[in-house]
């Protein structure tokens, strides 16, 4: 509840629409990709140094980290016909021998698999999420707060949180 | 760059970070503890428990601290408990999922223990034992005569058999053969022509020619002759070879026949042939797991450890290995010192490249036990090896040696009808197994001496058996080992069977001995016939047999005879005249 009163106090505020998109996509590589990894320490340090929305990103985190669940199997797919790719044997092998690419487990199909998907996606759910947000931002804002339902909301203890939260 | 850059989030980042690694070392221990508990209950396929987990960082090792693995087939003992398990673990190879331990120590291995609760069971394997139920079964009343040559499939009657088709199978080729032999006749005749011809004083060279020609011709006709004697030979030989044997074992038959359905009378023969399996069998099967627990617990471990990782990484995607050839296993116990406490004694075993791909490693996983004399024995030796491959299956072998080991009150056997116990005895052993795929395959040698046992049975013939046990002072028990990996079978022979069937057989009683004499009486009418008549046609082979030697004999001497040195002769003195002719 709390999550979500952060995220909707970040949408109709002042912050930018690029920090709360890449807040988003960073999140939908955290959520995507295994927890544990090089790469996992890497959008952490990412999410926190940079100024980011952090609530952007829980949620996103959240959301993916669910779809990932029925996903894995295409992405352990994915990775594994692109480690057991002759052509780039070579490649891993040597990666495989270096301290560095043993701490990133990218022969572990699924690290490898999502975390490509991950990179593919990036682009896309950032500039999608920066153009919605813009959208809601221009379009909805105003329209949405005269809802009814939005009313009795701002009459509800979840308001009451955002209140608080934004005082 | 201010407004991009969040430097309190740096703060956090390792707040973040250092609490993550907080937690981790601070539930190291429990950690460990479940993950090990997992695994090797996955590779036991029973429940496994550890006390307590304790680590050291510098050098990273991990000490396990009362280690029980339940046993399948007996959930409130367990198959194996150490008191401690100590590993010296190669840090960096950890983050390629290689568990590499440089040194390890178990103390404490003990087999059979009792476990404070039942365990659970994840997979069993299905266990065989001899019961006495259905053996040991007393005669109701004396069979007759009939009703035990109907039971008892008799060798006589075989032996019979044999010799005829084996006699049927060569007489007539012999009798053929035989009549196209030359007789006696032409032999001579060859012999009167060849006298002739080489004795006469030939004065015209046109007459010795002829004589030469003629000559030739017989020693053809000669040469002809021996090789149908030497085939009929060869023939009489073939025949000789296959008939002498079973006339033997036709002469032997009822003599082992007589023996056969005296023991019948006397008891279950069936039941007689188990006795050293059944008093000796169980206790074979206990000292087994001690002398092949490295074939028997450590090598299907290794096998599940690797099957089981194989499996549980088939849901959460797989770890492709880059590695050549020569990098590491994913488990390697380069060193190790494991201790096994039996009966108040340790028994310390040194091990080295102990893991389940040594094709990567190219060496055999070796062990060696050498420990000199102690409270129980003179001196024990085990060496051996293991070799697990995917590629080439897997290949172990195993000596050892183990000289006077001190037992005391043991129990050998517990059945309704016979029971028993080893108060005190000596025993040394000797013996090799070997393993090729799944197949094991062995012998081993075990001398009980000094032996002292109190056996008791509630029926005839198990008091019989019981007084023979309880009279024993020596036994050479010969074990044979074969079966599978987890499924060992043992067969085990022994002189015990023949001395308790001697027993029992001079326990037989007087009506029993009189239908003794008329079996043996029945046995003799049918033999001494077809032994007459057998012996008779391996006479006749004999008779043959001299008969071609001699004809072969006197052919030859025929054969040696020579007319060339006449001709020579001759052919000189034509010579000399015809130059004195020429010249004078």
């Amino acid at each position: 509840m709390g999550l979500l009163a952060k995220l909707f106090k970040a949408l109709n505020s002042d912050a930018s629409p690029w920090q709360l998109a890449y807040g988003f996509a960073l999140g939908m590589a955290m959520g995507l990709t295994p927890f544990l990894g090089l790469h996992s320490l890497i959008l952490i340090f990412s999410v926190l140094f940079f100024r980011v929305n952090i609530s952007s990103f829980l949620i996103a985190w959240t959301v993916f980290s669910v779809i990932a669940i029925p996903a894995s199997y295409g992405f352990s797919e994915l990775g594994e016909s692109i480690l057991l790719s002759s052509n780039l044997e070579p490649l891993w092998t040597g990666f495989y021998g270096t301290f560095i690419g043993q701490l990133t487990q990218f022969y572990h199909t699924t690290t490898l698999g999502s975390l490509l998907v991950s990179i593919i996606l990036f682009p896309f759910v950032l500039l999608l999420s920066k153009k919605l947000i813009e959208q809601y931002r221009e379009r909805f804002m105003k329209w949405v707060n005269q809802w009814r339902i939005v009313q009795i909301l701002k009459g509800s203890k979840f308001f009451q949180i955002y209140q608080a939260i934004k005082d | 760059m201010k407004s991009i850059i969040r430097w309190p989030g740096l703060a956090a980042f390792f707040v973040v970070v250092g609490l993550l690694t907080a937690i981790s070392i601070l539930f190291l221990d429990f950690w460990i503890k479940l993950a090990a508990e997992k695994t090797l209950g996955l590779a036991n396929h029973a429940e496994v428990n550890i006390e307590s987990v304790e680590h050291t960082f510098s050098p990273f090792s991990i000490t396990l601290n009362r280690v029980q693995m339940t046993d399948p087939n007996a959930p409130d003992t367990n198959q194996l408990e150490t008191q401690s398990v100590t590993a010296a673990i190669d840090l960096p190879p950890l983050l390629l999922r290689k568990l590499i331990v440089d040194d390890l120590k178990v103390t404490g291995v003990e087999f059979g223990t009792l476990r404070d609760s039942t365990g659970d069971v994840y997979e069993k394997s299905e266990d065989e034992s001899v019961d006495s139920e259905n053996l040991f079964v007393e005669t109701q009343g004396i069979p007759s005569v009939d009703e035990i040559l109907a039971k008892s499939p008799l060798k006589t009657t075989q032996a019979i058999e044999d010799v005829e088709v084996a006699y049927n199978k060569h007489s007539d080729k012999l009798q053929t053969q035989y009549e196209a032999l030359p007789s006696k006749e032409k032999l001579e005749n060859y012999q009167k022509r060849i006298k002739e011809l080489t004795e006469t004083d030939y004065k015209d060279a046109t007459k010795l020619f002829a004589a030469k020609k003629e000559f030739d011709q017989l020693k053809d006709e000669i040469k002809a002759d021996k090789k149908q004697l030497e085939a009929f030979k060869t023939s009489v030989d073939e025949a000789k070879a296959d008939l002498g044997p079973k006339v033997s074992i036709l002469k032997e038959a009822p003599n082992q026949d007589y023996n056969q359905l005296k023991s019948l009378l006397a008891g279950d023969a069936d039941a007689i042939e188990d006795v050293t399996t059944l008093v000796f069998g169980e206790k074979m099967g206990e000292w087994s797991q001690y002398a092949l627990a490295a074939f028997e617990i450590i090598g299907p471990m290794l096998k599940s450890s690797s099957k089981a990782d194989k499996e549980a990484t088939a849901y959460q995607g797989k770890w492709i290995n880059f590695d050549n050839d020569a990098g590491l296993p994913d488990l390697l116990i380069r060193k190790s010192e494991i201790s096994i406490t039996w009966q108040e004694e340790n028994i310390n075993s040194y091990w080295t490249d102990i893991t389940y791909q040594h094709d990567i490693i190219g060496r055999a996983t070796t062990f060696v036990v050498d420990s000199s004399a102690s409270k129980l024995w003179n001196s024990l030796k085990v060496d051996g090896d293991l070799w697990l491959s995917d590629a080439s299956g897997t290949k172990a072998q195993q000596t050892w040696a183990l000289d006077g080991l001190t037992l005391s009150d043991l129990d050998l056997v517990d059945q309704d009808k016979i029971s028993g116990v080893l108060k005190s005895g000596i025993v040394s052993s000797t013996g090799s197994v070997s393993l090729v795929g799944d197949a094991l395959s062995g012998k081993s040698l075990i001398d009980l001496q000094q032996l002292l046992i109190d056996a008791t049975g509630n029926n005839k013939i198990t008091n019989i058996i019981a007084d023979t046990l309880n009279q024993l002072k020596e036994l050479t028990l010969n074990t044979g080992i074969a079966g599978t990996f987890g499924d060992l079978d043992l067969s085990i022979n022994s002189d015990l069977n023949q001395q308790i069937g001697n027993a029992l057989i001079s326990n037989v009683s007087a009506e029993q001995q009189d239908k003794l004499e008329e079996l043996k009486q029945k046995l003799n009418s049918q033999t001494t016939g077809v032994l007459g008549e057998g012996n008779e046609q391996y006479q006749q082979l004999l008779d043959w047999e001299k008969f071609a030697d001699g004809d072969l004999s006197s052919i030859d001497s025929l054969l040696e005879a020579k007319l060339d040195s006449l001709v020579d002769q001759k052919k000189d003195e034509a010579k000399d005249k015809l130059l004195n002719k020429l010249f004078n």
